[in-house]
């Protein structure tokens, strides 16, 4: 939960309900829930009118602190039996208020250990890789089995350039979603079909990118308002219908494209 | 930083036994805190390092820029007081006893290498369950976790005594763990 400066302050819904207590000078154990749910509710309030996005968890303190008010509220039961154990409605939320405060504490402990301890300075990290690494051999070979080496190796570089002038890759064209929409309005055309399945675009030699492409062109085609497309049934065949051309009175097509 | 020396490695390149080293290190700590030296020798979990003295501080900033740890805030200081007394601990015990979500602080907490991982808890989800590290007890300056200080009487907060005459049949749950 990220919150803004304003209620920085405030760790949490449980430290803003001790501070509120401790504000109040009320006892732990004897919270006048009715008032400290004015002041948290009042509180929360102004937390949402400095437009703060207040944090789900402060809601959920609210709820629980209006349950207990009205808990309190509640006029005694009926003699109650024996063996029956009754409580306090405000005492699991004391009992979470001393835990956090204990923590809270500890916290303000820790820090003071921080405090003294930024005083002592160490030394940074040494470079020790030289002591501890092996450091690289010298190349031991005079200077003429050097060049003869390097020559070797540009005669090499040379024959493999040859070869490869003579040689040329082959880069297969990679098709594009306009050559397969062209493509896939033609085969309408070409079969005269009102309606054709996904399936009977893609033939024995398509691969993977393909399909894909196939699959991502048809998707193209739908949001150009082209074709229609309808599947039955999941993992079923999409049936792909021609879009009649569109009239002179509706939106052209490409109108409402965002890119 | 620099890291402190382990006892361990420090035996090995004496070829000496672990006990004896470690008596090695705390006689020359002792001699460096009797002389009241500069430079100081401070354990952290059987680790030892030089530092220089506190009562200096003044001075070496006089002399050069050092590179400051950072300050850590008040929620992970929260965070961090909550895994070391109660480690180790689970998330969802963290985000109760605060009364809010602490993904980010923790997750900030084990960038800076103050806490870890220590295995899962056996409960349902099997969620994962974090402790402090030695990294911690340097930030804090503890020598081992048996440093912290006490904290069940820090508010010298005593249990409730039986709530006076309301009672209510009822009993309510509230349950933060949303």
């Amino acid at each position: 939960m990220a919150y803004k400066v304003k209620i920085d302050i405030f760790e949490g819904p449980f430290d803003l309900l001790v501070y509120l207590i401790e504000n109040a000078e009320m006892n732990i154990y004897d919270i006048q829930v009715a008032e400290i749910t004015g002041q948290y509710l009042a509180y929360v309030e102004r937390m949402q009118e400095a437009d703060v996005n207040v944090a789900t968890e402060f809601m959920v303190l609210a709820a629980a602190l209006i349950e207990i008010k009205s808990k309190m509220l509640l006029p005694r039961s009926a003699p109650i039996e024996e063996g029956i154990v009754e409580e306090d409605p405000r005492t699991e939320l004391v009992e979470k208020i001393l835990e956090y405060k204990k923590f809270k504490a500890a916290a303000e402990l820790l820090e003071n250990h921080e405090n003294e301890k930024l005083l002592c300075f160490e030394k940074p990290k040494e470079d020790m890789d030289q002591y501890t690494n092996q450091v690289d051999e010298y190349l031991s070979l005079d200077i003429r089995q050097f060049v003869s080496a390097f020559n070797l190796f540009l005669r090499k570089k040379q024959r493999i350039e040859e070869v490869r002038k003579h040689y040329t890759r082959v880069e297969r064209q990679k098709q594009s979603i306009e050559m397969k929409v062209q493509f896939i309005v033609g085969f309408f055309k070409k079969h005269s079909l009102k309606k054709i399945l996904f399936k009977e675009l893609i033939n024995k030699e398509s691969d993977k990118y393909d399909v894909v492409l196939t699959f991502t062109s048809m998707l193209q085609m739908i949001r150009d308002k082209l074709i229609s497309v309808e599947q039955h049934r999941a993992f079923g065949d999409m049936e792909i219908k021609m879009v009649p051309p569109v009239k002179e009175d509706s939106v052209a097509i490409g109108e409402w494209d965002d890119n | 930083m620099g890291e402190p020396l382990d006892v361990k490695t420090a035996a090995e390149v004496f070829n000496i036994n672990w006990k004896d080293a470690y008596d090695y290190f705390l006689e020359l700590k002792q001699e460096y805190d009797q002389e009241g030296r500069g430079i100081r020798i401070i354990e952290v979990n059987k680790s030892f390092q030089f530092v220089t003295d506190a009562d200096n501080s003044s001075y070496i900033e006089r002399l050069c820029t050092p590179v400051k740890e950072k300050k850590l805030s008040q929620s992970a200081l929260e965070v961090l007081a909550i895994i070391a007394y109660k480690q180790p601990i689970t998330k969802g015990e963290i985000d109760s006893i605060r009364g809010i979500k602490c993904d980010r602080v923790i997750e900030g907490l084990i960038k800076k290498e103050l806490i870890q991982e220590k295995g899962r808890s056996t409960a349902i989800g099997r969620p994962i369950l974090y402790g402090t590290t030695d990294g911690f007890l340097k930030h804090f300056g503890f020598e081992t976790i048996k440093d912290l200080p006490d904290i069940e009487n820090i508010e010298s907060a005593v249990a409730a005594d039986d709530p006076e005459d309301e009672v209510y049949a009822q009993q309510i749950s509230l349950d933060f763990n949303t």
